[in-house]
């Protein structure tokens, strides 16, 4: 289910800002609660993955440490698609709290 | 600064695995390599050989990794390859207009011997380039219309396999075509005297032979990159 939302969970990372691959994992621990655990290698493909598609921009910098590191930031095709899927999960997310709020609420009472 | 031994191996086996796009390889290698130092660097046992393995579980599989990007960077290589087609197809068209206009110019006749069998290769080479256009261009549509899919899976690796055969099969006919006016043009120049004027055809038909040789060698590079991206599936 995790995969299926990795490009938005990706792009709700960079929301805060441009950052290289290793800081967006950092941010998805953080920000999950740790509740993500993938594969830290996946978060690449789906970083190149909307680089591809327009909606990440990407350029090599060099760290405090010297070395070269890719750095990843929305563009502004990414951002209008970050909202989109904000508003769609809000509404997929509404839709079933109601739905199991409603059957929680129904079994919770007894037929007499 | 070289990474610690068992995080080089781990570069080496995910290069390798990611040899069906080299420079992906080169780029995914380098992000990789900057991840795994990150981590080393952040772990209180530094790069000891625990704290490596510990960074390479986290990272994951390599091949299960270069399988990710398997999809993306084969539809864009057989894109490529269609696009190339098509850019082919129509260069080999000019230049064989080119042709056929020097030799009005020049009123360049055919002699008794080439009037005998030059129906018979005209009429191929045509039916050849027209066949090589039809495939060429639903090749293309079919493989332009084809979106990214997430993941190496089956039905992704049929969709690219339709869209190398589209190519491969236009490429077929093109070559055939070629091949046909490379027969007149040769017969045609053995007949006449030699001079400048001969370097139009010549010129013209080396286009031709350039064109469809780069376009060989590509669907025979995306047929390879295939073969080393379905290698990632098998167990």
């Amino acid at each position: 289910m995790l995969k299926g939302h990795l490009d938005m969970i990706v792009l709700a990372a960079l929301a805060a800002g441009p950052a290289h691959g290793y800081a967006v994992i950092q941010e998805i621990h953080r920000r999950s609660g740790g509740a993500f655990d993938l594969p830290e290698g996946t978060v690449y493909p789906a970083l190149h993955r909307l680089e591809q598609a327009g909606l990440l921009g990407s350029r090599w910098t060099t760290g405090d440490t010297g070395r070269q590191r890719r750095v990843y930031a929305l563009t502004k095709r990414g951002t209008r698609a970050l909202a989109k899927h904000r508003e769609v999960w809000q509404r997929f997310a509404d839709a079933i709290g109601g739905l199991i709020g409603q059957a929680s609420h129904a079994t919770a009472q007894p037929r007499l | 600064m070289q990474p610690p031994s068992l995080v080089s191996d781990y570069l080496e086996r995910l290069t390798r695995a990611l040899s069906f796009d080299a420079p992906l390889a080169h780029r995914v290698r380098r992000e990789a390599e900057d991840h795994l130092l990150e981590a080393l660097a952040g772990s209180p046992e530094g790069e000891s050989p625990e704290a490596q393995r510990r960074a390479l579980e986290r990272f994951g599989d390599p091949r299960a990794i270069a399988s990710q990007y398997a999809a993306q960077s084969l539809l864009r290589q057989t894109r490529r390859a269609g696009a190339i087609v098509i850019l082919a197809t129509a260069g080999v068209y000019l230049a064989m207009k080119g042709r056929a206009s020097w030799y009005g110019l020049m009123q360049w006749g055919m002699s008794a011997d080439l009037q005998a069998i030059a129906p018979v290769v005209i009429r191929f080479d045509f039916y050849a380039f027209i066949l090589a256009c039809a495939l060429g261009i639903v090749g293309w549509a079919y493989i332009s219309s084809r979106r990214v899919a997430p993941s190496f899976h089956p039905g992704c690796r049929a969709q690219l396999r339709r869209g190398r055969l589209l190519c491969a099969a236009a490429a077929a006919p093109l070559v055939a075509s070629v091949l046909a006016d490379v027969i007149l043009t040769v017969l045609r120049l053995a007949d006449a005297a030699v001079s400048p004027a001969a370097l139009v055809p010549l010129l013209t038909q080396a286009i031709e032979v350039a064109l469809v040789g780069v376009l060989v060698m590509r669907v025979r590079r995306i047929i390879r990159h295939a073969d080393l991206a379905a290698a990632l599936t098998s167990p």
